[in-house]
């Protein structure tokens, strides 16, 4: 009973969303410092749209396009984003934690200082994407695309590689397990000095 | 007299054309002889690291170059500096075009492949009547 509540009132939560913040981004396709938590902004074309600083945490955004558009300082937590695409877009400090993004866009994508940790980045078409800095525990890149993407200053070692492309892919002072050092070489990764297999 | 003629010519000169009129289509042909391969016409980008995966990594695998060069002709096209023929656009880079010798488009693929995935689309590519 007491579990049930507790959820319900998670429910509740995560979908308490604005009313007037979604007629605002439906509308506009802008919504800056905006409560769209758990609202449905699905399969919509929301390119060069402007949502930094917004709540978007459980929101669902499954196969829709936010193509060049400004997701930084935003809660993404738990949203559903597959098939979305973000290509050229801004996520910079965003929280993308248990994010559901598999074969999502993230192309040349700036999630610098982001915090994916357990996030689902399998199958995402990631190449040249910017990593700096980001959070990357048990983050899941299981056949993920990251050609020619930038890893600076993470800890890869919980992150699931497997299958990943790491063609050209940029490692510098990050941490790495020994067999993500051998798979990263063997796809021909550039490696800096300052990476440390362990 | 003149205006006209140079308002007609600036017009033939925005207007790309059909493919069987595309210079690197034509020369493409002419290569192949009596052999009846396909075309693969490989859209690109100067900033494109998946184009240049697939021209520089895929391309060359050992089990696809062999197969590449035994049955298709590659033709790539800038598409900030060609002219793109008609009826061949684009809704991402690279995109890759099959186009027969008469020139009838059988398949067209958007994105990069690994070799082995890729080979495998050539193989059902090169299958399609």
């Amino acid at each position: 009973m007491r579990a049930f509540f507790l959820a319900a009132a998670l429910g509740v939560t995560l979908s308490a969303y604005d009313a007037a913040h979604l007629k605002k981004a439906l509308e506009e396709k802008e919504c800056i410092g905006c409560d769209l938590r758990g609202a449905n902004l699905s399969k919509i074309d929301f390119s060069g749209a402007d949502f930094h600083g917004s709540n978007l945490s459980g929101a669902d955004l499954h196969e829709s396009i936010f193509e060049m558009g400004d997701l930084s300082d935003c809660n993404l937590s738990g949203a559903n984003a597959r098939g979305a695409l973000f290509w050229k877009g801004t996520m910079q400090r965003s929280d993308l934690t248990y994010i559901h993004a598999k074969s999502a866009n993230f192309k040349g994508t700036h999630l610098e200082q982001s915090n994916l940790a357990h996030a689902d980045f399998r199958g995402t078409k990631s190449w040249k994407a910017n990593f700096t800095e980001a959070n990357l525990m048990k983050t899941d890149f299981t056949g993920a695309e990251l050609g020619d993407a930038k890893f600076v200053r993470t800890d890869l070692r919980s992150a699931n590689m497997k299958n990943a492309l790491l063609w050209r892919t940029q490692f510098s002072a990050s941490v790495m397990s020994k067999a993500q050092c051998a798979q990263a070489k063997k796809e021909e990764s550039l490696l800096d000095n300052d990476v440390v297999c362990r | 007299m003149r205006a006209w003629l140079i308002g007609i010519l600036l017009v033939v000169g925005l207007h790309a054309g059909t493919i069987q009129n595309d210079e690197a289509f034509k020369s493409a042909v002419m290569s192949m002889g009596g052999d009846n391969k396909l075309i693969l016409m490989i859209y690109t980008t100067e900033d494109c690291p998946e184009c240049a995966y697939m021209k520089q990594k895929v391309f060359h695998d050992k089990m696809v170059e062999p197969y590449l060069s035994k049955n298709f002709v590659v033709i790539e096209k800038n598409v900030h500096k060609s002219k793109l023929p008609d009826g061949y656009d684009f809704f991402g880079i690279p995109t890759m075009f099959f186009i027969d010798k008469a020139g009838n488009k059988k398949e067209t693929m958007v994105g990069s492949k690994r070799a082995q995935p890729f080979l495998k689309e050539l193989h059902r590519i090169r299958g399609i009547k």
